[in-house]
């Protein structure tokens, strides 16, 4: 029995290939029991092009998003196929503020393997849901964990982000759980995949 | 990185601040940030940092001269430096100057990464020092003996001292001074430390059974005695020896020991075979030893072979300037024993404390502070805390009427001023006449 009072929304920034969407929504149903929505495409987001550096300024994106509000979602989750930075780093993967409403995801890096080689579509998608999986998990309040066999693992590059398993070690699954019930996102009968 | 820090973000830029903020958050560590070199020493003052990231091109006070002070001031601070590409001859001279690491803007998210666990890789290093160096110093130094006042700063230049000889020690203090903890001190700083400290309280044996301890026995020499054993005489083997209370053993056994300390042999009960003993023997006594001697019950040249270096302890009424840093002891170590947050004494409570004459002396303290921690309900222990004090055996010894609390006092007054009446009387702010007719009344008359 579902008691979510809200759906996570996953909504495209600019061309994003639906099934990238689709892949992302499915996992975060299958993996945390939430309810998803698939929201319609926002604008390419030319405001936070960094022409420096020729890459988009997370911080930038998700200040517009706090400006669009979505009012029906308690957490939302953009997707985007162009090049995120933080002005710290080089890049990122993607970005969510801790315990926060609004996280990105980038699959601009996701499509090749570290030595550069394309990578199939499959292991792009997958690299998608574990990336939308971990940013949603800060969004819930999830620390990054020490334990590398877990999704809340901070990967820095794509070769760990591959060591990384899609599911959560015990201790940040049990955490989830309780905040899901504690929001009134879970039925208590229901156990998120380990 | 497996461990919580607590971390300031130095950087005149408010992205990269919010940035490393919310990066750090992400790890649930403690952060803070500053947007000036200023700044960050004013939060310093008052928190202390385990960790810092310093970007070095700020303006006013750049990460070099901020680096600089928190090294100087705070030298367990971790400081890890945030350059541009351009200024690479900055990060070098940080890292002479103690930076822990750099990182060159802008950098790949596993490289902070890599960096931060190699801070907590050092700040795990640090605390590992720190903590045996801690051991190091309560066991070789002065464990657990605590004082600032002159009088136990001299026994503190002592013990050092007493101990690069092998001569016999007495101490001399009235019971719960820290008797033992001293013998202790020296034992820890002797060419001895190694081997075993053996103490004997002689006041709590009986003068057959302490002989057999200190001598050992052959099988089968009284009744239960079903195997032969060794004396702490011969146990000790190259160790000290601490004889508490020693003004109580009888004058056989000051005999017997006064041949072993002249001979270095012992025999045990039941045996004919001498056996060599090599100890430093260190003695205590809360009595009078001098009116013992006078009186026959001490042997004298015993006292004094005993008796080649004397340190005089001084009671806690007589150091009183000393009860707040043993409070503060106190607490510390029952707050970490009983894993309770009592960190505080008022200063209301601690002038009461000054006030009380402690007859058990830092023994008596310590239960008073160990009781009080034990049943407070708040973080800061008050004067109610030690309300307990006041039905201790001494203040129970005051006279309890106010009649006689009067007649003490007269006669206090009245031996101030030599019987003086008309001095005393004006010091009891009573009339000549009056004073006479309570020293009628009290039947007071002239200590001897």
């Amino acid at each position: 029995m579902r008691s979510q009072k809200k759906p996570v929304g996953v909504v495209p920034l600019g061309e994003v290939p639906e099934i990238a969407l689709k892949v992302i929504a499915a996992h975060i149903s299958g993996y945390y029991k939430l309810s998803v929505q698939i929201l319609p495409p926002l604008g390419h987001p030319e405001y936070a092009f960094d022409e420096r550096r020729f890459q988009y300024d997370v911080g930038i994106i998700l200040k517009a998003f706090e400006s669009i509000k979505f009012k029906d979602h308690d957490k939302v989750i953009g997707v985007l196929n162009l090049d995120l930075f933080v002005p710290i780093f080089t890049y990122v993967f993607g970005e969510a503020k801790q315990g926060g409403k609004f996280a990105l995801v980038s699959l601009f890096r996701l499509g090749k393997n570290p030595d550069g080689s394309p990578s199939p579509s499959s292991l792009i998608f997958e690299r998608a849901a574990k990336v939308a999986l971990h940013e949603l998990g800060h969004l819930f309040n999830l620390l990054h964990c020490r334990e590398k066999n877990c999704l809340m693992h901070f990967s820095g590059g794509i070769q760990d982000l591959d060591k990384t398993p899609i599911y959560l070690c015990r201790y940040c699954s049990t955490y989830l759980k309780d905040r899901l019930l504690h929001l009134n996102l879970l039925g208590s009968e229901e156990g998120l995949c380990q | 990185m497996d461990e919580k820090m607590s971390i300031m973000v130095v950087d005149d830029e408010e992205i990269v601040r919010e940035s490393l903020f919310h990066w750090f958050k992400k790890y649930g560590h403690v952060v803070e940030t500053a947007a000036s070199g200023f700044e960050a020493l004013d939060k310093l003052e008052t928190h202390p940092f385990q960790l810092l990231f310093v970007d070095i091109k700020m303006p006013g006070m750049d990460g070099i001269e901020l680096l600089e002070k928190v090294k100087a001031e705070y030298p367990d601070t971790m400081v890890i430096i945030i350059t541009a590409y351009g200024s690479i001859e900055s990060a070098v001279k940080a890292m002479r100057i103690g930076a822990s690491d750099y990182l060159l803007k802008p950098f790949k998210p596993d490289q902070l990464a890599l960096v931060m666990e190699r801070a907590s890789h050092q700040k795990r290093l640090l605390f590992e020092h720190d903590y045996l160096k801690g051991r190091l110093e309560k066991i070789t130094r002065f464990d657990n003996i605590i004082g600032q006042s002159p009088a136990m700063e001299q026994i503190f230049d002592l013990i050092p001292e007493v101990a690069q000889s092998d001569s016999s020690v007495l101490l001399i203090g009235e019971t719960g001074t820290g008797k033992e903890l001293i013998a202790k001190a020296i034992h820890a700083k002797s060419r001895r430390a190694h081997l075993p400290f053996i103490a004997i309280n002689c006041g709590a044996l009986p003068d057959t059974l302490l002989e057999s301890e200190l001598f050992g026995h052959q099988k089968g020499v009284f009744t239960g005695a079903t195997h032969a054993r060794k004396g702490f005489l011969e146990v000790v083997s190259g160790g000290t020896l601490f004889l508490d209370e020693i003004g109580e053993i009888s004058p056989k056994m000051q005999i017997d020991l006064l041949r072993v300390l002249e001979e270095k042999k012992i025999t045990s009960i039941g045996s004919r075979e001498p056996v060599d003993v090599d100890f430093r023997l260190i003695s205590a006594t809360s009595q009078d030893l001098g009116k013992a001697i006078t009186d026959g019950s001490f042997r004298e040249d015993f006292f004094y072979r005993i008796n080649v270096i004397m340190i005089d302890i001084p009671p806690l009424k007589k150091r009183k300037e000393d009860i707040p840093l043993l409070i503060q002891h106190f607490l510390e170590k029952y707050g970490h024993e009983t894993t309770k947050q009592v960190d505080r004494v008022t200063r209301d409570a601690t002038e009461l404390l000054k006030r009380y004459d402690w007859p058990g002396n830092v023994r008596e303290l310590e239960n008073a502070v160990e009781r009080a921690v034990v049943l407070s309900q708040s973080r800061t222990l008050g004067i109610k805390d030690f309300a307990f004090l006041r039905s201790s055996p001494a203040s129970l010894s005051r006279p309890q009427s106010l009649q006689e609390v009067e007649k003490q006092h007269i006669q206090q007054i009245l031996e101030e001023y030599n019987w003086n009446v008309t001095q005393a009387s004006k010091a009891l702010e009573i009339n000549r006449v009056t004073l006479h007719k309570k020293i009628k009344r009290f039947n007071l008359e002239r200590r001897p």
